[in-house]
């Protein structure tokens, strides 16, 4: 592969000479692909001749929650390393993470950053919901992972597809780049052709929008404050406002949202012994209700649910939580 | 000499003797050679009710620290003891116990560390913890040891450190080492060592807090950690108050570093520990001959008394750190710290040098010493460093010579 | 003999208080979380949660708790010498009057399976041997899952890991048996001993509310399916946990004082059913199916339950 990639002609025009670099920064949740795409963009570029730079970024939460990835291209050495503040182009996996505060998706974001958001809506629509001051482009990724891969949550290749478009990447590198990445995971020959499909479909449809190298600028020391020392009341990591962690909304983990039809309910409480997250409440009628800010989307109530009263929905409104 | 309330008595029994006058609450133990007589003692004392604590056998020093952490994080006054790869078995949980702010008071008994493995002392043990956030204070005598261990406690608890002690002590040189010790009495500690009551300790159901969590993303650790370091170094101060304190209740001083023929002298020799006592008296046998040479001992190293170090080594022609530990690629732990808080000082010595001496108990004779002298005064005189230099004689050469042909050249017929 | 539940017999006697409270960082359909929640009902709050490097340490997340107990973070493989150190500290401070009585809580080690067969088994070991008053609740997902699921000790035969490949030279996945932690803790002699599963609610609270009488060590082990690391959506959580315990595969039981009850008897439905909701499990049945690893399962939970058979008739 890298032999290959070393004789390869740069043939992006959006990526140019010194120092600038294109950044891509991916927001995702935890198992949609948001690292993977950020690996599939970094080989593409590679195979083009590029410099590049993937890397992930974890925090503690697991599947379901934010994660984001990063992308640096360059035609020279990049000195740059870990998380993109200011980015060139941001991915978004899906949209709910917009107003999602953990998920960090508008920072850096100015009037000359390109957002891709994975949307049925249009730029426009999408505007009129939530404000971004970046220049939008959207394309409904879900349905066309749905439609062609049959899984709404794996949308690696499709994210690197669109990002590469985006920033300049000729779709063979794509192809090669997916191909390679889902491999290395394990992923099925069969399987790899049906992303290969989706992703070339995705690269042709999404809209295009400007992507600027950006160069680094510093804007002179930045003032320091060293701590001063507290009494270890407040000095080591310990927690005493707890059980704080209900302050905390994870609807925007969901995916799809449980919806109780309360005429079919009979009041077995399964759903509230099985609810791993205890979202689901006990109201005094003996009914169960499901609280939205605490829910993860796992669906675990519906499935236990012994009169299908439990019914699934898919969450469509970002700004619906 | 006044031998009057003194006692003949090892480092080791006056560290467990440190232990039952600061009335400690719990003792998780594990044995180690040369440490063990140590626990031996408090288990006994345990057992008599001499001692109102309890006392527990975990099943390695990693539990035995763990243990010993968790119980000071619920409140209790916590002894503990261990040596060489027992300290490295716990090292994790030093880490831990530090970033939890519990005071407590560990004694290492130092000793080499394997492979290959052996019994005697050098540093390389103690100054491998010198990271971890403890506080550490190197003691030369018997009557150091239990003298520390109680100003270990007094600055341990204190609120501007709560960080968990080492108290070292040379095992062979100290631990097995008998000689006079005069015991506080339990009153007296009473009144110097105020009772434990940690404001951000205990598992209380009234008062549920979580201790030692997770922390996400690098300022917050960062804050953290520096925390640990302000607290370290607030027990340079907290240190000088409870000398002041000890000696008034006691009538004996400790200081950060101690000086011994320092104030004239031309050349200074940097040790710690119990061997210092036989650098003291190669200083007497210099001056005799007419070296005007003092020796400078590290008492506290961690924190790291800089400003104590800087004063007692400026104006001097040369300085020799004689580290009883060596750093496989570097060299002597000790002498890169006191170089790198000369390295400002406009007056700092013309000759740094760096000696390595007593690995694995080996001896430092007087001749060692005083080859030591020549060098460093040499070295002063040329305005150069030298180092490190092993020392080791040709009689020990030969007598390895000796060995090796033991072990590989002889024809045993076979 | 047929086991009864002596209290928890409708789940409407699920105690409605919460102890876990919700926005933790764990993932979605976490099956330990389930457990863990269910347990804490009756555990209460006048609890001290020693916790063992792995997935739940992220529970406590710094500045958010999801507890209404306490907690302390030791390391990987001393939570037992944790609990050792807290418990012999209340003590001491409740003896010498320092701590009122009433301020006392119950020490509660909170561990994986990474540290509960392996790098913490010492600890164990030495702590059930001094007969300390302590509960130990592991969350057993068959795998090092905070690492990103690695083989550990309780992997079961057959199923994939990201260190236990299915690969040309081990086609069938992790080659080892699970090892038989409750076996371990049982030679000890500890006076309470169970295995739980979440999809089990009233079997579990029951057990909890048992294990109280008994002062001493008490083990739980909990069925922790994990949608991430076993590769099913979240959604099936339910199913796998109900699915390992109609197999046979995991055995609902409890041990006092080395008296052992299955308390609950499954219907002994073929494995495959609860391997194929599985992706660890999918290279099982494709691309070509593995009809001997299927076989050797099969048959290890079959001798399993002889065993059980056996020894309730004889016994």
């Amino acid at each position: 592969m890298a032999g290959a990639a070393r004789g390869a002609e740069p043939s992006s025009t959006n990526i140019k000479e010194g120092p600038a670099v294109i950044s891509v920064r991916f927001h995702g949740r935890g198992g949609q692909g948001a690292k993977t795409a950020s690996r599939i963009l970094g080989t593409a570029a590679f195979s083009e001749g590029f410099t590049a730079q993937d890397s992930p970024i974890y925090g503690a939460e697991r599947r379901g929650a934010p994660v984001s990835a990063f992308t640096r291209i360059a035609k020279g050495p990049i000195r740059e390393r870990g998380i993109i503040i200011c980015p060139s182009l941001v991915v978004v996996a899906d949209a709910s993470l917009i107003g999602d505060p953990a998920a960090r998706v508008i920072e850096g974001i100015d009037e000359r950053t390109a957002v891709f958001v994975n949307s049925p809506l249009t730029g426009e629509q999408l505007h009129t919901r939530i404000s971004l001051p970046g220049r939008l482009t959207t394309l409904d990724l879900t349905e066309v992972a749905v439609r062609e891969l049959g899984k709404r949550s794996a949308l690696s290749a499709l994210l690197g597809a669109v990002a590469g478009r985006l920033v300049g990447l000729r779709s063979e590198s794509i192809d090669h780049a997916v191909a390679q990445e889902l491999a290395d995971l394990g992923v099925d020959a069969s399987i790899i052709q049906r992303n290969q499909t989706a992703a070339r479909h995705c690269y042709e449809a999404v809209s295009l929008v400007p992507v600027e190298t950006s160069v680094h600028r510093g804007p002179g020391p930045t003032p320091l404050r060293v701590p001063a020392y507290e009494p270890p009341t407040r000095g080591t990591a310990r927690i005493t406002a707890g059980p704080n962690s209900a302050i905390r909304s994870v609807s925007g983990w969901r995916t799809y949202r449980p919806v109780l039809r309360p005429d079919l309910c009979n009041g077995c409480w399964l759903c509230f012994a099985n609810c791993p997250e205890g979202a689901i409440t006990i109201k005094p009628d003996g009914k169960p209700a499901v609280y939205y800010p605490h829910c993860k989307g796992c669906l675990d109530c519906v499935e236990v649910c012994p009169t299908d009263a439990m019914t699934v929905e898919r969450e469509t409104d970002v700004t619906n939580k | 000499m006044d031998q009057k309330n003194q006692m003949m008595m090892t480092g080791n029994l006056a560290a467990a003797w440190g232990a039952r006058l600061a009335e400690v609450d719990y003792v998780p133990a594990f044995p180690i050679t040369p440490q063990t007589e140590i626990v031996e003692a408090l288990s006994k004392w345990c057992g008599t009710g001499e001692l109102n604590a309890r006392f527990v056998t975990l099943d390695s020093e990693h539990s035995m620290m763990t243990a010993a952490g968790a119980a000071a994080a619920t409140g209790a006054r916590v002894f503990t003891a261990t040596s060489s790869q027992g300290l490295l078995y716990a090292f994790e949980v030093l880490y831990t116990v530090a970033g939890w702010r519990a005071p407590l008071v560990l004694v290492n008994v130092s000793r080499a560390l394997a492979s290959p493995i052996t019994l005697e002392p050098d540093h390389n043990d103690v100054l491998a913890a010198r990271d971890s956030g403890f506080v550490q204070i190197h003691a030369e005598t018997c009557q150091e040891v239990v003298d520390s261990i109680l100003l270990a406690y007094r600055i341990g608890e204190d609120p501007l450190v709560c960080l968990p002690v080492l108290v070292n002590l040379d095992g062979f040189g100290l631990s097995f080492t008998r000689e006079p010790v005069r015991l506080p009495e339990p009153e007296a500690v009473r009144d110097f060592l105020p009772p434990f009551r940690p404001a951000h300790l205990g598992f209380k159901a009234s008062a549920p807090q979580a201790l030692g969590t997770a922390v996400l993303g690098g300022s917050t650790y960062s804050y953290f950690r520096h925390q640990i370091h302000l607290a370290s170094m607030n027990a340079l101060r907290v240190h000088e108050q409870a000398a002041t304190e000890f000696e008034q209740c006691f009538g004996r001083r400790y200081d950060v570093v101690e000086g011994y023929r320092i104030e004239d002298a031309e050349d200074v020799l940097v040790m710690s520990n119990a061997f210092a006592s036989k650098g003291k008296a190669a200083v007497d046998a210099a001056r005799e001959d007419g070296r005007k040479v003092g020796l400078l001992r590290l008492r506290m190293i961690r924190p790291w008394p800089a400003d104590a170090v800087r004063r007692a080594l400026r104006r001097r022609r040369a300085v020799a750190v004689l580290d009883q530990n060596l750093s496989p690629g570097q060299g002597g732990i000790l002498f890169q710290e006191v170089a790198a808080c000369l390295y400002h000082d406009p007056e700092r010595p013309r000759g740094l040098c760096s000696f390595i001496g007593g690995l694995g108990g080996k001896n430092i004779s007087e001749g060692e010493f005083h080859a030591v002298f020549e060098q460093t005064a040499a070295a002063g005189k040329q305005g150069q460093g030298i180092g490190p230099v092993l020392l080791y004689t040709e009689a020990e050469h030969r007598e390895m010579e000796q060995l090796q042909f033991l072990a590989h050249d002889l024809k045993t017929g076979r | 003999m047929v086991w009864e539940p002596r209290i928890f017999k409708d789940l409407h006697q699920i105690p409605r208080v919460e102890h876990v409270f919700p926005g933790t960082p764990l993932c979605a359909g976490c099956g330990g979380l389930e457990s863990l929640r269910l347990a804490a009902k009756i555990l209460g709050n006048r609890v001290v949660y020693v916790n063992a490097a792995g997935c739940f340490t992220n529970l406590a997340s710094f500045p958010f708790t999801p507890l209404d107990a306490s907690w302390l973070y030791t390391t990987m493989g001393s939570a037992p010498a944790g609990a050792q150190g807290v418990r012999d500290a209340l003590d001491v401070l409740i003896a010498k009057g320092r701590l009122p009585k009433e301020e006392d809580v119950t020490v509660v080690v909170l561990g994986g399976d990474g540290s509960t067969y392996d790098m913490a088994l010492s600890s164990t070991s030495g702590a059930i041997t001094r007969h300390l008053d302590f509960y130990y609740f592991c969350y057993d997902n068959e795998a090092y899952g905070n690492t990103g699921v690695q083989l550990s000790p309780a992997t079961p035969y057959g199923a994939r890991t990201t260190t236990s490949p299915c690969a040309v030279l081990h086609p069938v996945g992790a080659m080892q048996e699970k090892k038989d932690i409750f076996e371990i803790w049982r030679a000890h002699n500890p006076p309470y001993i169970a295995t739980v599963s979440p999809r089990f609610p009233l079997d579990l609270e029951e057990k909890f509310t048992r294990a109280a009488a008994y002062q001493g060590p008490k083990l739980f082990l909990g069925f922790a399916a994990c949608p991430t690391g076993w590769l099913f959506d979240p959604a099936y959580t339910p199913d796998v946990a109900r699915l390992a315990v109609e197999c046979g595969f995991w055995p609902l039981k409890e041990a006092i004082n080395g008296m052992v009850t299955h308390t609950y008897v499954p219907k002994l439905s073929p494995v495959e059913n609860y391997l194929k909701l599985q992706g660890r499990f999918r290279h099982l049945f494709e691309p070509t199916l593995q009809k001997e690893a299927i076989a050797h399962i099969q048959g290890s939970v079959n001798a399993y339950w002889e065993r059980v058979n056996l020894a309730e008739r004889t016994g």
